[in-house]
């Protein structure tokens, strides 16, 4: 019974995701008006800045789940840290992908290095790709579970300070000439925004319910091949 | 008590450093190949870049150094197997991470007490050249936060395989912020762009950064020690 509530949970999620998502896209190429500034390429900002707060949101959910297991020491907190990381990458990448197009469109430059955000989301993408190699070079078990959770909580501290230092390092030279454009939004985008940021984050919680569920049939299939092993 | 046991403790690390002499020399000419490397890489006879370049440079051979002294942190603990020694005293685990802290600080210290005058012989004999209150001021925060998290980190990689390749991965992300503000507030204290403005806050940063991984290492390295 509880396999079937999980499985009807995770496809309840991805049905929310696919109508969200859908919604979004309309809303982004139909309904929204184009920016008066950067045109009709800055409809990018509708992909880029909800998928970097997804991002955050992934991370600070893996690095919750990860203080929780070295706390309690539950076993199943540890796929719990695993997974918004993994998914993390995943979206870090995009963010990364998505602001160098954007960087592209309205500079002129795949990378800004004076762009605070990128250079912020560079520091945490290079974490996150840190956080599986030293996952991928511990054996299975709870050493293992121990040193991932370990290592996301540093994390905790390197991203306030990176977002610190690259604001303080460069007040002197770099005067921040690019405005914020989730600033002064006006009706029509920020709902635009509104649903584009619940397309993604419904996309991660039935991304996260999908992955979670493949992990649980991986361990319960080698449980089973141990069972059966030491039975034969 | 515990100032006791971390006094020993520290001792211990010192005292193996100076019968082996394992790993200071090894950063010294590191450090010191390091600077060649990087004169030649500048242009060598017309420096590229300027002193400004070249302070950027010394940044990135601090934090390279202290991860070749990283890697033989818990070396011993590990080849000599002492670990479980040590475990086995009745003291707070995060003390052998205060201790590891304390002794890497201190190697630090002492390699940079060779390379800051050679970085002067090698890079500002004939330029003008960060203000040296400034520059050793930020070394010696940098080295304490360097210190902090290395040691934590170094724990972690201990007991992992590929350690010698997984600490510099752990690591780098961990030195952009520093290096970022380390670079700056030397950097702008190299007339003719002398700024001074915002000189003590971002040594306030470098105080932040030691503090807040001084704080999670003295939190987190029970985790790493457990088995």
């Amino acid at each position: 019974m509880a396999h079937i509530a999980r499985l009807d949970r995770a496809t309840a999620a991805t049905v929310v995701a696919a109508t969200l998502m859908a919604s979004a896209v309309a809303l982004i190429f139909f309904y929204v008006p184009s920016d008066a500034d950067q045109g009709y390429s800055q409809r990018i900002f509708y992909f880029h800045v909800p998928i970097a707060l997804t991002t955050y949101t992934l991370f600070a959910w893996g690095a919750l789940n990860a203080a929780r297991y070295l706390w309690t020491g539950r076993e199943e907190l540890d796929l719990k840290s695993y997974v918004p990381m993994h998914l993390g990458v995943i979206f870090g990448s995009l963010t990364l992908v998505t602001g160098s197009i954007w960087a592209h469109i309205s500079w002129g430059t795949w990378w800004d290095w004076g762009s605070r955000e990128l250079n912020t989301f560079l520091i945490i993408f290079l974490f996150y790709c840190a956080y599986f190699m030293l996952r991928f070079s511990v054996e299975p078990g709870a050493r293992r579970s121990r040193y991932s959770a370990v290592y996301a909580l540093l994390g905790v501290g390197l991203i306030p300070l990176s977002v610190l230092a690259v604001r303080i390092a460069q007040d002197a030279l770099h005067p921040i000439v690019f405005r914020s454009n989730g600033v002064n939004m006006d009706g029509s985008m920020f709902f635009t925004f509104c649903v584009a940021l619940a397309a993604m984050l419904s996309l991660a919680v039935s991304m996260y319910l999908v992955e979670m569920r493949g992990k649980r049939v991986d361990e319960r299939l080698a449980q089973l091949r141990r069972l059966a092993r030491e039975a034969a | 008590m515990n100032a006791r046991a971390l006094r020993a403790l520290v001792r211990k690390d010192l005292l193996v450093e100076l019968r082996g002499r394992e790993v200071v020399p090894s950063m010294a000419v590191f450090v010191g190949a390091a600077f060649v490397l990087f004169r030649f890489g500048l242009g060598g006879t017309d420096l590229a870049g300027g002193t400004r370049a070249a302070t950027g440079m010394l940044w990135v051979a601090i934090v390279f150094t202290a991860l070749v002294g990283l890697s033989r942190a818990f070396a011993h603990e590990r080849e000599g197997r002492t670990w479980d020694g040590l475990l086995a005293a009745p003291v707070d685990r995060a003390l052998f991470w205060a201790a590891r802290a304390c002794s890497t600080f201190l190697f630090l210290v002492a390699v940079q007490a060779v390379a800051l005058p050679a970085f002067w012989l090698f890079f500002l004999q004939e330029h003008a050249g960060p203000s040296y209150p400034v520059l050793v001021a930020a070394v010696l925060l940098a080295d304490v936060g360097i210190a902090c998290l290395g040691s934590l980190l170094a724990g972690l990689a201990s007991s992992v395989r590929a350690r010698e390749v997984l600490l510099p991965a752990l690591y780098l992300p961990f030195s952009i912020p520093l290096v970022l503000t380390a670079v700056r507030v030397t950097t702008d204290t190299i007339p003719p762009q002398t700024s001074g403005f915002d000189t003590l806050g971002r040594l306030g940063f470098l105080a932040l950064y030691d503090t807040v991984f001084a704080l999670l290492g003295w939190a987190l390295f029970e985790y790493v020690v457990e088995d």
